[in-house]
């Protein structure tokens, strides 16, 4: 059976193996998969923006920061052991640039940035990842194997 | 927190407001395409981020997107959205040109696509002013050929803010001659205050 589990858009979702996690269409997002490989337990995080404080509040969801902590919180209910934690990710490109406007703001590398700081303070190793760029990803997570499915459109398939 | 009150009237009013705008577009695209435009009664979705797939369908879907920021009195997000089919047959239409264009790498139907967002979100946005007295312009179009729940979620976070729900309003404009079929969905996304602004021209 198909046991695929989806993520929206400023949501995070976590489970264990056969299951596999999953969201569709990330641009200047970023899709973080937290793991423990020997529970066979994972999340998967679907972040818009940087971070909870510079910003009006809202859906905590949204934010790198706030978002992890809580799929940290229910990694740990669900039985993952802190100290096994693995990180993966993948987004953050730049899909449209307005002409004259180079590189006023790229809301996909100061997502990446915030990421990856997210997880060295929670002392998690982010093993690989795959961002950047000017195309959209669609990203699929085997909880059994621990590998990050890459699928684009004009970029071709990889996993990491 | 901003709080987004969509009441039964304010919605038939932005329905109203989303008429007048993209009936306007749809005019520009009829002149422009030398062609009979057909334009479906607006849409209006107020989604929670993480459900946006059932107001756009499946999110990794390669469309064809003209993407615009409107700024000034109620800013937002407009996009003119296509798929690669009806988009190569604009682009064919609009250099008047028989050949089969490739769309992906062609650089002539890329600016022939953005020039296309230029005059269509211009006429949404011209109507909007015109009827409220609100003073808006618009920034130079961007193009993306890609996912597009890609493109969304980087259209939406531009600026760096994003509501927890989105409020898209949306027509469909379509064409059919001779042989050949096409259509587009325009879509509006009003930022924060922007829908009241709106809206209080008609005192609601």
């Amino acid at each position: 059976m198909n046991n695929t589990i989806i993520v929206g858009m400023a949501d995070y979702k976590v489970g264990k193996s056969p299951a596999k996690l999953m969201t569709v269409g990330l641009g200047s997002c970023i899709g973080v998969c937290i793991y423990d490989l020997q529970s066979q337990i994972a999340g998967l995080a679907h972040i818009m923006l940087p971070s909870s404080g510079e910003n009006s509040g809202g859906k905590e969801t949204k934010y790198a920061d706030t978002c992890l902590k809580l799929m940290l919180s229910d990694l740990d209910k669900l039985g993952a052991k802190a100290n096994k934690l693995k990180a993966k990710m993948a987004g953050g490109a730049q899909m449209f640039s307005f002409a004259g406007k180079a590189s006023l703001l790229k809301i996909g590398e100061r997502n990446i940035l915030a990421v990856e700081q997210e997880l060295k303070k929670a002392g998690i190793p982010l093993m690989a990842s795959d961002v950047g760029g000017t195309y959209g990803r669609t990203i699929n997570f085997d909880i059994s194997t621990g590998e990050l499915f890459i699928k684009t459109i004009n970029q071709g398939e990889k996993v990491i | 927190m901003f709080k987004m009150d969509v009441s039964a009237i304010r919605l038939e009013a932005l329905k109203e407001i989303v008429n007048i705008g993209s009936g306007n577009a749809a005019s520009s695209l009829s002149s422009m395409l030398q062609t009979r435009i057909e334009m479906t009664v607006p849409k209006v979705w107020l989604v929670p981020l993480n459900k946006l797939s059932d107001a756009l369908g499946r999110l990794d879907e390669l469309k064809v997107v003209l993407f615009l920021k409107v700024e000034g009195g109620a800013p937002g997000k407009a996009m003119f959205v296509l798929d690669e089919n009806s988009a190569e047959i604009i682009v064919r239409k609009l250099l008047r040109q028989p050949d089969k264009v490739d769309i992906l790498k062609d650089e002539m139907a890329h600016s022939a696509l953005k020039e296309l967002g230029n005059v269509m979100v211009s006429s949404f946005v011209t109507a909007l002013a015109t009827f409220s007295g609100i003073t808006l312009q618009i920034s130079v179009p961007a193009l993306g050929i890609d996912m597009i729940g890609a493109m969304i979620d980087a259209a939406l976070i531009e600026g760096g803010r994003v509501d927890d729900d989105v409020l898209i309003l949306n027509t469909k404009l379509s064409a059919s001659e001779a042989s050949e079929e096409y259509e587009g969905m325009f879509l509006f996304i009003p930022e924060e205050g922007a829908l009241d602004k709106l809206l209080g021209v008609f005192g609601i």
